[in-house]
């Protein structure tokens, strides 16, 4: 019995030296259970390795790192193995995109999966590559969808038992999204989920015309998996058209909501739905946060959800079942939640031909980067876009292949991405910044207010240490349990990535992709 | 070959390459052209650069005829075509006619900007420098930098567009030149532009036009005036003294001097 313990013991040390995940666990937490970067220490973070990438696009990569060996990809598909001690590359892998893909938003990649020494990309011109982890050589290639017709992989696959998970982003480009699964060994699709629904299926009633033969639907984010319920679930992105929402009357499902589907099968367990008729692009494409806690009295598993539309959610992910809904920003679209977490919507404040003013912007309250949440604390961190809007706009426009289909437009003082000076903006436009909440009431605990907003995601630890970047091209170290800044450095240039922590030869470090540039930092010795 | 004499025809080539245009014209610039391009903008780019492509929320402004990635129209097919890496310009698949009548449309929104110049250029130029402009802007190698640039502002400004600013100069006055002042904790004032600013520190040119970083931690408290610096010369120029100015202004597009 104590070589059993001693045994689980050895498994769990392992799987906390190590981020083996784009998420760094299936809970997608965010949260490590090292504990050498303490509060206390914090202060002694000192640069550790850097590594330069070639590519000019944006670097939203998460690392893996196995046993010593840190892997990542590098804009927009190239795997790099790298000595997670020192830096120094093992081997690289580049795959050719034709010259003409189809992302929206840039060039990227956000990061791999592995298992049994066998990486995972998908790639711009929609493939699915497995690559071997040791030798850096192709082992198979499956094509997943045409991507002419607007698709483009982009995020970091998830491996569920012998299976490999991966969506399609092409929101704006009239691309009907899902989510498949495919063979780890071979290759070959094994289930696909549709999350427009054809006719025939449950949901297409919320549907009208032929709206739903380029409804969007994108999944361009990671998501979780309970092996308890045997669930996975993914957050789903906007509708398409983005804007002109009168050409597909009804709540159009399963485009801005979390679907839970057998991981076995690909059905759909439940849904809910955040954003009906989505008519603002507030992709429900945010971590799924997986977290087993007293709610009410009784003990819930729960799934924790900052969405992109200004409300902060808790839901049974046993039952899909809403609990509760609260604004965590700025917002005017909605004057709240009924009993079922349905919007109630504040009439006029839909994208018009002459524009109109809504709370938040287009990029949301938050978005695709990581949230996490801390058990250590019973926190939950994520990083805001407050007090900010956009005016939106809507115009007719008919469907074409591969072109650019969101049917109206946008203008917004705060840029998406770090393109201007802040001095270009009035500062009264908008901010960030990071803040904790009560998980059971979605109150502000605290927070750490930023000039500028941030694209940076957030991981947390047991030495009750959070770590994050922001745009303004700072990385930082903020006390979980109150918010102050226990370290700061800058670095630059803009953070657009989730940060990771691991052990190497017995010593935790931090990485962080900021600019162009891979940061790894450590405790001075 | 004297290899001198080959050194000094490989340093003269490059320059004589800049002094003729070699690049691609616009083959579509009929005014059908331009309204399958407004179209083509519309559904394409204005979701990023604005309806009326000023600028959005992801992309830049595209009607002042100056352009960070291109500088003539061949640059413009390229980077409509190509995209720009590191960026959220994407490629785009469309054929060769529908990019050019793209090129055609946003060369439209700069378009027309000498129309309306009805005054005396070289009275305008007496009157720029009797009225001591160049004490804040730049222009040609003179002048200060505490203002605007002036080299380029007849591609920049339509000729309304700067009778408004020197009538009228705080109507309009985008956030980077707001008038920025603060008082440190140890009572000293400051004032100047705010160029830059994060969460712990402003990147200012004060008043002397000299460049400095201020940390926010030193200040007692800090201001944004929305109003402009500029006088304005409603009351100082009469209304042919401000078409001479503003025609002078209108030749000023970035040709040295």
């Amino acid at each position: 019995m104590k070589r059993v313990v001693f045994l689980i013991g050895i498994a769990l040390a392992a799987q906390d030296a190590n981020w083996t995940t784009y998420h760094g666990s299936y809970a997608s937490t965010h949260h490590s259970a090292l504990t050498q970067i303490t509060p206390a220490n914090a202060k002694n973070l000192e640069l550790k390795w850097t590594f330069q990438a070639q590519s000019l696009e944006k670097f939203e990569v998460t690392p893996l790192v196995i046993d010593g060996v840190m892997y990542i990809t590098e804009a927009p598909n190239t795997v790099v193995a790298l000595d997670a001690a020192t830096g120094r590359e093992f081997w690289i892998y580049e795959h050719k995109n034709p010259e003409v893909t189809y992302p929206c938003c840039g060039k990227i990649n956000r990061g791999l999966a592995i298992r049994e020494n066998t990486l995972f990309m998908g790639t711009l011109d929609g493939k699915l590559l497995a690559i071997d982890a040791i030798t850096g050589q192709l082992r198979w290639e499956t094509t997943v969808v045409d991507f002419k017709e607007g698709y483009a992989l982009t995020h970091a696959p998830l491996i569920i038992k012998d299976k490999v998970l991966m969506g399609t982003a092409g929101g704006e480009l009239g691309i009907r999204g899902f989510l498949a699964a495919y063979d780890a060994k071979t290759g070959k699709e094994v289930w696909r989920f549709k999350t427009i629904p054809e006719p025939g299926e449950p949901g297409h009633d919320t549907w009208q015309n032929d709206a739903w033969k380029h409804g969007g639907g994108p999944i361009w984010l990671t998501g979780s998996y309970d092996p308890v319920l045997n669930l996975t679930y993914w957050g789903v992105g906007n509708a398409g058209p983005d804007w002109n929402a009168k050409v597909r009357p009804g709540d159009n499902l399963y485009t801005s909501s979390v679907i839970a589907l057998d991981a076995d099968t690909g059905k759909l367990k439940w849904h809910f739905q955040f954003t009906p008729h989505d008519e603002w692009d507030w992709d429900a494409v945010q971590t799924p946060v997986l977290v087993d806690r007293q709610w009410r009295g009784r003990p819930r598993k729960l799934m924790l959800w900052a969405n992109r539309n200004g409300f902060f959610y808790l839901i049974d992910r046993a039952t899909g079942e809403f609990l509760q809904g609260t604004p965590f920003v700025k917002l005017d679209w909605a004057k709240g939640l009924d009993d079922k977490g349905r919007p109630v919507r504040v009439p006029g404040k839909v994208p018009s031909p002459q524009g109109t003013v809504i709370y938040p912007g287009v990029q949301g309250g938050t978005n695709w980067f990581a949230p996490s949440y801390s058990p250590k604390t019973d926190l939950f961190y994520l990083n805001v876009w407050d007090d900010y809007s956009s005016i939106y706009f809507a115009w007719d426009q008919e469907y074409e292949r591969g072109k650019w289909y969101a049917g109206g437009g946008i203008k917004a003082d705060v840029q998406s991405t770090r393109r201007d000076r802040l001095a270009r903006r009035d500062p009264k436009s908008g901010y960030g910044a990071v803040r904790a909440l009560n998980p059971s009431t979605g109150a502000k605990v605290w927070e750490y207010k930023m000039t500028d907003v941030s694209e940076g995601g957030i991981v947390t630890t047991a030495g009750n240490v959070l770590f994050s970047g922001n745009r303004e091209g700072h990385f930082f170290a903020l006390d979980a349990a109150n918010g102050s800044l226990l370290w700061n450095v800058y670095l630059g240039g803009q953070t657009a990535a989730s940060p990771m922590t691991f052990l190497v030869n017995g010593k935790q470090r931090v990485t962080i992709a900021v600019g162009h540039t891979l940061y790894t930092f450590g405790l001075r010795e | 070959m004297n290899h001198r004499w080959l050194a000094l025809l490989l340093c003269l080539a490059p320059l004589s390459a800049q002094h003729s245009d070699t690049s691609l014209k616009n083959p579509f610039q009929t005014p059908d052209d331009r309204a399958r391009g407004d179209a083509f903008f519309r559904s394409q780019c204005a979701s990023c650069h604005g309806v009326d492509g000023k600028g959005g929320a992801s992309g830049p402004n595209l009607s002042t005829g100056n352009f960070r990635h291109a500088s003539n129209d061949e640059g413009l097919f390229r980077v409509i075509t190509k995209g720009v890496a590191g960026t959220s310009m994407p490629g785009f698949s469309m054929n060769g006619r529908e990019i050019w009548q793209i090129v055609a449309f946003i060369r439209s929104l700069s378009a027309g900007r000498d129309s309306a110049v009805t005054g005396d250029a070289r009275a305008g130029e007496q009157l720029f420098r009797a009225n001591r402009c160049l004490n804040c802007h730049w222009l040609n190698g003179a002048g200060s930098s505490r203002g605007l640039d002036l080299g380029r502002i007849g591609q920049r400004l339509t000729p309304a567009e700067m009778r408004n600013a020197l009538v009228d100069p705080s109507a309009e006055v985008a956030p980077e030149y707001w008038i920025w002042q603060a008082t440190t904790k140890d009572g000293k004032s400051l004032r100047g532009s705010r160029l830059n600013e994060d969460t712990f520190s402003l990147q200012i040119m004060d008043d002397t036009g000299r460049l400095r970083s201020v940390a926010k931690a030193d200040l007692r408290q800090q201001s944004l005036d929305h109003r402009s610096p500029m006088p304005s010369f409603r009351d100082k120029l009469n209304d042919q003294q401000l078409n001479d100015i503003v025609s002078f202004l209108a030749t000023l597009k970035g040709d040295a001097k």
